[in-house]
């Protein structure tokens, strides 16, 4: 496996990525570890255990042993599991604590059965549950994140509370997954192909852009770009995608992942899109020389996983080769000048 | 909206039965989703209205009412399995079906708006396709 310096954050992947590749004929669970593997994509390997793994939350041994043969084979190395904290299970309620706690605790002890030294939860996991958690993942070895998504930033109120409660425990099994779709500088163009398959009018994917880039919080855009969407004749459903680009890109200043740290267990690499530009490999809409140099002055050493996550809008690229650019630009960024030694 | 929406009603997704017409459907979101999040199912087969009480649901090898999958949610729709709509209209094998399809998923752990309800995400299809007969 091809890694970075020692020192350096490492790189990896999320099967995540591989969302349609995962639906074409033939394709199973161990075929695509083995890809990422053979393309050299580690060493990290990422996933949703929900995506991935059937029969997620229960595994039988036999399931266990299956999934845990077929990812020592790859060479990979297991990074974080993604498991999730289903709250709204059941219709017209919310699960109470106490199931919420035993939701998530069966799935921790899931990661551990399988190897993985991390698990990420969204923030729907709040403080008082990752409180309860920290007994099990300090006696399983298994850190829990909380995935800082857009459109969360650092300003959100759910993060300065968990914040605190990663301060006052002083701990290092609960902590942060920061997740680069909140501190973008564009919105992708991939968006394009969805916008032109729903019928939204390019006009109207161009305002909504134009809109997004102009200063000030996202949040209080909404009412103009409803506003003038509505004028230029995008029905609500229309509308519901457009403000969709707003929710699932943030605005942040990528300089602001430090204040994450010391408390960062582990990084989502998320992207849209890396492309060859004049100076070499690029990404249009996340600034991945600001990130790199963020996560180099943390002396942060765990896994960047690769998530390419275009294909929620186009099925036009290759998801393997949209990583294999992401690795070479990241590890060309992150070695650009000499590890500081901690 | 994305490229999952074309694959939720797939070309050999239809099949004439004896009790009527089987749609296979498969799931537009990125995971397994727990079997109560299947909320919406508002279907039109060659024009006709089908109200969702009259389905049921084959997943996992067990075949439910449409209403009853809110009581399995121990139970879960996996990513890449369709879940097959039991539709009773008649139909033969060969015979040609437009088959509109706006279906809902609950998602469990993205909650909006001050109430945190689940986000429901949207899929429609609008397709006309041929049953296949029923394998024995």
């Amino acid at each position: 496996m091809t890694d970075t310096a020692p020192g350096l954050p490492r790189l990896g992947t999320t099967l995540f990525s591989l969302s349609l590749e995962q639906r074409q004929p033939g394709r199973d669970f161990a075929s695509l570890v083995n890809e990422v593997a053979a393309r050299d994509l580690g060493p990290g390997l990422e996933m949703v255990a929900f995506q991935s793994l059937r029969g997620w939350p229960r595994l039988s041994d036999a399931a266990v042993r299956e999934v845990r043969g077929v990812i020592d084979a790859s060479g990979l190395t297991p990074s974080c599991l993604a498991i999730n904290n289903d709250l709204g299970l059941y219709p017209g309620r919310l699960l109470s604590d106490d199931e919420s706690y035993e939701y998530v605790a069966v799935q921790v002890r899931g990661a551990a059965a399988l190897g993985f030294p991390v698990t990420r939860v969204g923030v729907e996991t709040g403080p008082a549950i990752l409180e309860r958690l920290l007994p099990v993942a300090e006696e399983l070895g298994v850190k829990v994140g909380v995935e800082i998504h857009a459109p969360l930033t650092i300003e959100a109120p759910p993060v300065a509370s968990l914040k605190d409660l990663f301060t006052r425990l002083d701990t290092e099994w609960l902590g942060f997954i920061p997740d680069m779709s909140s501190s973008m500088r564009a919105v992708p163009d991939a968006v394009d192909d969805a916008h032109r398959a729903a019928g939204i009018a390019p006009e109207l994917t161009a305002l909504t852009k134009e809109l997004w880039a102009e200063p000030g919080p996202t949040m209080a855009k909404f009412p103009e770009l409803e506003r003038r969407a509505a004028e230029a004749g995008a029905n609500p459903a229309q509308v519901g995608n457009l403000k969709m680009m707003f929710t699932m890109h943030g605005k942040m200043e990528p300089e602001r992942w430090a204040d994450f740290f010391p408390h960062v267990v582990h990084v989502h690499g998320k992207f849209y899109g890396v492309v060859e530009g004049p100076e070499g490999l690029t990404d249009p809409s996340i600034d991945w020389p600001a990130v790199a140099r963020v996560l180099r002055d943390q002396h942060y050493t765990g896994f960047i996983s690769s998530e390419y996550e275009a294909h929620a809008y186009s099925d036009r690229y290759n998801a393997f080769d949209q990583v294999r650019l992401q690795h070479d630009m990241l590890k060309s960024l992150l070695e650009a000048e000499p590890a500081v030694a901690r | 909206m994305g490229p999952l929406d074309d694959q939720v009603v797939r070309a050999d997704s239809l099949t004439a039965t004896p009790d009527g017409l089987d749609i296979a459907v498969y799931s537009h979101w990125y995971r397994a989703l727990p079997l109560p999040s299947l909320v919406k199912a508002d279907l039109t087969v060659d024009g006709e209205r089908i109200e969702p009480s009259t389905l049921s649901v084959t997943v996992n090898g067990h075949r439910y009412g449409f209403g009853e999958l809110a009581e399995h949610g121990d139970e879960y729709w996996f990513t890449t399995d369709p879940v097959v709509l039991h539709v009773p209209v008649e139909t033969a094998p060969g015979r040609e079906h437009r088959v509109q399809l706006l279906l809902g998923l609950s998602i469990p752990y993205i909650l909006t708006g001050p109430d945190r309800v689940p986000l429901v995400a949207p899929s429609s299809t609008d397709k006309t396709l041929t049953a296949a007969g029923a394998s024995s």
